[in-house]
């Protein structure tokens, strides 16, 4: 499992198609802590074959303007819409986890999305578990896709 | 709301085996995804034909209270320790409740536990599941486990 490149194809895929953005995907970052002055996330579990967590945040500009570019509106704060966004992009993006996965024979169902904002905060995963993050530049910033797992 | 009554019992439950602790339980209500202000929430997510998340969030001076008791010795900050310990929280709360909304096995799967924490942020559930809260208080502290499902088909 190269999650680094899954998550590539997956974000590409669904910025391409869904949310007409043109995205470019960076070397994933080193693991351990990493401070990306996010202030919008949207993540969703994913269970079966791995246990996971798929994760998109964003700084509030960059979520502004992908939930803008989704819904087709102009947005000015981080709002119920922009959650909305995010997590709809959160469901998506792990769907296209699933689909990728099944074809390596490791079958996942997918939680809910659930959004998590504010000025300050840090997601952390349990110790043990392994997590590859992916950043992506659009004109506005850059934001991250990242996946937690752990081999059940 | 029919589940509130769930939350409290995989609550105290899992406080007065694992933890040592008698906690209190208040009157369940809707959260409306206040702000969580120096706070800690354990978060899971649930999969399979019913889907949700289930939720802890606690101010850190419960969540220091509460990761002391459970690994029996004395934290003072915010960190890996507690940030675990509020995790795996939120997957023993999960697993209790999971026995009970599914006794079959089938029907809930647990996800993978993350810890958010900070200053100050909001935590919402998404596609529109039904949501309960229930406040819990213990030796002056609080806390609130909260649990959001839906049924798909």
């Amino acid at each position: 499992m190269d999650f680094s490149k899954i998550i590539a194809e997956t974000t590409e895929e669904i910025f391409n198609c869904m949310i007409f953005i043109d995205i470019a995907a960076q070397p994933p970052l080193e693991s351990g802590k990493q401070a990306m002055g996010c202030h919008v996330s949207a993540m969703i579990g994913l269970t079966g074959g791995i246990s996971a967590m798929l994760g998109i945040h964003c700084p509030s500009t960059v979520g502004l303007a992908v939930a803008g570019a989704m819904l087709g509106m102009e947005l000015e704060e981080v709002d119920a819409d922009v959650k909305d966004a995010l997590g709809e992009i959160a469901n998506m993006l792990a769907g296209g986890i699933k689909e990728r996965l099944s074809s390596e024979d490791i079958d996942l169902e997918l939680a809910i999305p659930t959004a998590v904002a504010g000025t300050s905060y840090v997601i952390s995963a349990p110790k043990g578990s392994q997590r590859v993050v992916v950043p992506f530049i659009i004109e506005q910033g850059r934001f991250f896709v990242e996946i937690k797992y752990q081999l059940n | 709301m029919e589940h509130a009554q769930h939350i409290i019992d995989a609550t105290q439950d899992i406080f007065s085996s694992m933890i040592m602790l008698e906690v209190t339980a208040g009157e369940p209500f809707v959260r409306n995804n206040d702000k969580l202000i120096n706070s800690i929430s354990g978060i899971i997510g649930l999969a399979g034909p019913t889907k949700g998340m289930l939720a802890i969030h606690m101010a850190n001076a419960a969540a220091l209270a509460v990761t002391s008791a459970f690994l029996g010795m004395e934290v003072e900050e915010i960190d890996d320790d507690v940030r675990d310990a509020i995790g795996e929280l939120a997957n023993m709360l999960a697993g209790n409740m999971k026995s009970v909304l599914d006794p079959g096995g089938s029907d809930i799967k647990l996800s993978m536990p993350s810890a958010v924490y900070g200053e100050d942020y909001s935590v919402d559930c998404l596609a529109g599941a039904q949501s309960v809260t229930v406040p819990f208080t213990f030796d002056g502290l609080g806390f609130l486990v909260e649990l959001q499902l839906r049924t798909d088909g």
